[in-house]
């Protein structure tokens, strides 16, 4: 059992000498995500072609009960493709090809390594687009996104990946392959793909995936405003969704990003802004010219001191640079940052980044803030000093934070996934029973426990006996009193 | 527990569900949710934050009741399936309507659930609010489950505005296929579109005033045609609930689909026909046998897991 040389020799004659890899110095591309603090060197990394050679990989590792983790282009933010010691990685890069464009019925087919702009690249000409964007998308790979039902700024009104994901093909844990839908939507019984779109490689490994695909819309318009706080840009939000207005985005930068971002791209936002929000709006003109005066009346009347709007695609990249920049820019104005995803009920946002700014304070420790604020996604950025041994306050800190999002009624995660990061903080939104439920489905998938394992689910080894302090999930405190 | 007039049981609380769940899951008695034992008593809308455009509900809740308690806040749950089933069976059967097209099927909409077990082990999944990946998400799983993995007791959704307006445009058509094909390539956005087959396809556009009467006049210059009424849209949900068979095809096979069948009500976006008629046209989209065996091997894994005894019947 475990990974011998004959495991070895039957992988590469099966898959070729060249797509077996087991030499040390190789292997340590692949001891992390993301999510670099968290290591682990695998014992061999296999790079199938095909769903049979994935399905022959996931056979010897069955047969031999190794531990085995898919992985794509490693991107993740929570550890979900961070190996097992010892154990095999599957890498889908070699997949990288698009099987099939179909635009009568608004559909592409993938295999899973092909990049998420790519999808975008391949149907543009045509007028098509593909709606899920996560800010990785040049390099992150569809497998990871389906993996991790990955959003991205344009979701607000478009949907995440599980709601563009029309069909899969599934090497399961034990080898076997099952197709779940197709390019139909909605096939009978339990929704299977709704499931594994979001279970982080736990599931199965992803061979093949169906996509759906937009027309690309008549009119986009971007509008960029400053505010003197965070506080007024986001009444201004809620002013705006509470119209009925639905744009494909809202973004909000606070007073730190902006800076950080002047510092490194210079966007020019509007000066001593304390926030500025981003609002995009598409569809049709009529619609969105309606909209777009509107949402400028709500800013203005929520405080704005200053508005910009572009109508074409240079305008638009120059308002989008300095919130794309975001994340990078942070290194302008620290050695060391971690972004923590949370999520709030949007009407919660205001009180929710006050609770931050004074956790903030609390720890000593700076916290920018740059979000999904349509959705109620956080990403606030704890920014730290490695050196100055200043990483575990960081920690702490982005602990304390995502309390706060569920003391709101949130989410621990909005996009980046639980994976290893944040498996041992999943009883503080679920309950014991919650967990017992998800470890049974998980069995049923995959029952020797091999596919990704450490990951989502707390176990006892990765956590310790003690789960954290629990409270009453979300849609339980509503009509409360009838927990058993 | 409350006992109706057909002397089913309803439960009208989580415990009493998990009560019933259990009492017969130990007696090893099957059971039929909405049969056997309804969530009529559980009724109520939990909550209804309209800023952040979500819902908490229980189950037995009707969708026309839910709706208008919506209205009153101009929201709206953007599903109408035909009838008026209540939000578990809703779920359980992930029924859709003309809707459909634009907002999706429940499995789309749904935020989180809580569900009990036919143990009697109450589990919630999700959450209430709309962006989430926390844990694996059952509420996508138990839709279309039929009843079979358990018993939906409370269940979260997004919502969206009332449009202010909204019209229908109806095209009588020889060749419905161009009809779609024509509307699908232009960047009209509407919120629903069928084919009532043969001879007509209907759309509907919701929206701003302006807004709406500008799509609408784009495509009469497109496609032509009538202004039609809620008339096309209720008999497009009558067919879909007399149909007795459902045809899933690739959207881009639609001409094919609609040369084989002499009637059908067709939402071409989601590839799904609803024939009165029980002929049987060839699915485009065949199984391999080892994938559709490993595919029933693993739904019978899961409903054991969820359910040991098989206690949960359809
Ligand atoms: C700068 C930056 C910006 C980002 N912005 C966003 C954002 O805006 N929105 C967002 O949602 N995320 C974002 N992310 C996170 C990340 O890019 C996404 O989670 C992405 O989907 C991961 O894709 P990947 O190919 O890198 O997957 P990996 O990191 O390789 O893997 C992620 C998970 O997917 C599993 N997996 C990979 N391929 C398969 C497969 N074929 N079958 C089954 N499981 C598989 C792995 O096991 C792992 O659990 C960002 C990351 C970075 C570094």
């Amino acid at each position: 059992m475990g990974i011998d040389a004959s495991f070895v020799d039957g992988l590469r004659s099966a898959l070729g000498q060249q797509h077996v890899i087991t030499e040390p110095e190789q292997l340590r591309v692949y001891e992390c995500d993301g999510l670099t603090g968290h290591r682990a060197l695998p014992q061999l990394v296999a790079l199938p072609g095909t769903t049979e050679e994935v399905q022959t990989v996931v056979r010897a590792c069955y047969g031999a009960r190794v531990p085995f983790v898919a992985r794509g282009a490693g991107t993740g933010l929570s550890g979900g493709a961070t190996p097992m010691a010892g154990g095999a990685v599957i890498s889908l890069t070699r997949m990288n090809q698009i099987l099939e464009i179909d635009l009568e019925s608004g559909r592409i087919v993938v295999q899973p390594g092909v990049a998420n702009l790519d999808v975008t690249r391949a149907v543009a000409a045509d007028g098509y687009f593909y709606a899920p964007d996560p800010s990785s998308q040049q390099v992150c790979t569809i497998g990871g996104n389906v993996a991790e039902n990955s959003g991205g700024a344009h979701c607000l009104k478009h949907g995440f990946t599980v709601h563009h994901v029309t069909g899969a093909t599934l090497v399961l844990p034990e080898g076997d392959t099952v197709e779940l839908g197709g390019k139909a939507l909605d096939p009978d019984g339990m929704d299977l793909l709704g499931v594994v779109v979001g279970s982080e490689g736990t599931l199965g490994i992803v061979t093949e995936v169906t996509l759906r695909i937009l027309r690309v819309p008549e009119t986009v318009r971007t509008l960029l405003a400053g505010f003197e706080t965070t506080d007024a840009a986001g009444a201004a939000v809620s002013g705006i969704v509470s119209t009925g207005i639905l744009p494909s985005a809202i973004e909000m930068m606070d007073r730190l990003t902006i800076e950080a971002a002047e510092r490194s791209t210079a966007p020019g936002y509007p000066a001593g802004a304390g926030a500025v929000l981003l609002v995009e709006l598409d569809g049709v003109a009529a619609q969105v010219e309606e909209d777009a005066a509107e949402v400028e009346r709500i800013c203005l009347e929520f405080g704005a001191f200053e508005l910009r709007v572009a109508a074409d695609e240079v305008a638009r990249a120059l308002l989008w640079k300095g919130r794309k920049s975001a994340f990078a820019a942070m290194g302008r104005i620290a050695t060391d940052y971690y972004v923590q995803d949370g999520v709030v009920p949007r009407t919660k946002l205001p009180e929710v980044l006050r609770r931050i700014e004074e956790l903030s304070e609390e720890y000593g420790l700076r916290v920018g803030n740059v979000f999904h604020a349509g959705d109620g996604n956080l990403h606030p950025l704890v920014l730290y000093d490695s050196g100055q041994g200043e990483t575990e306050r960081a920690r702490e800190l982005a602990e304390a934070i995502l309390e706060a999002c569920l003391e709101a009624g949130g989410s621990l995660t909005g996009e980046h996934g639980v994976g290893m990061d944040k498996a041992c903080s999943m009883p503080r939104m679920f309950s014991e029973r919650d967990l017992a439920v998800f470890t049974r489905l998980r069995d049923a998938f995959d029952p020797e426990g091999l596919c990704n394992p450490g990951k989502v689910v707390p176990t006892p080894r990765l956590c310790g006996e003690v789960p954290g302090p629990y409270r009453a999930h979300a849609l339980e405190r509503i009509g409360v009193a009838e927990r058993l | 527990m409350r006992s109706r007039g057909s002397a089913l049981p309803s439960v009208s609380s989580l415990e009493e569900a998990a009560a019933v769940l259990q009492a017969a899951n130990n007696e090893g008695r099957g059971l039929r949710i909405g049969r056997d034992v309804t969530t009529d008593g559980l009724d109520r809308v939990l909550e209804h934050e309209a800023g952040d455009l979500t819902c908490t509900v229980e189950s037995g809740l009707r969708l026309s009741a839910l709706n208008a308690a919506l209205a009153l806040e101009g929201q709206r749950l953007s599903l109408d399936p035909p009838g008026d089933p209540t939000i578990g069976a809703l779920l359980s059967e992930n029924v859709s309507g003309p809707l459909r097209h634009r907002f999706g099927a429940p499995r789309d909409l749904v935020l989180g659930v809580t569900l009990v077990l036919a143990d009697g082990t109450i589990a919630s999944a999700g959450g209430k609010v709309v962006k989430n990946v926390a844990g694996y998400d059952l509420s996508r799983l138990v839709c279309g489950s039929r009843g079979r993995l358990a018993l939906i007791a409370r269940a979260s959704f997004r919502l969206h505005p009332l449009p202010q307006s909204q019209r229908t445009l109806v095209v009588a058509t020889d060749d419905a296929a161009e009809t779609v094909a024509v509307l699908f390539g232009s960047r009209l956005e509407p919120s629903a579109l069928d084919v009532l087959h043969p001879g007509r396809v209907a759309v509907r556009f919701e929206g701003s005033e302006t807004a709406v009467d500008a799509q609408v006049a784009t495509a009469q210059a497109l496609v032509a045609g009538n202004e039609g009424d809620e008339e096309i849209w209720a008999e497009s949900r009558r067919r879909q609930q007399e149909a007795r068979r459902t045809t899933r095809f690739a959207p881009g096979e639609l001409r094919d689909i609609l040369e084989r069948l002499p009637e059908a009500v067709v939402r071409p976006s989601a590839g799904v026909a609803y024939t009165a008629t029980g002929i049987q046209p060839t699915s485009s989209e065949p199984q391999s046998p080892p994938s559709a065996e490993a595919l029933h091997r693993l739904e019978e894994r899961i409903l054991r897991a969820f359910d040991p005894k098989g206690t949960l019947r359809e």
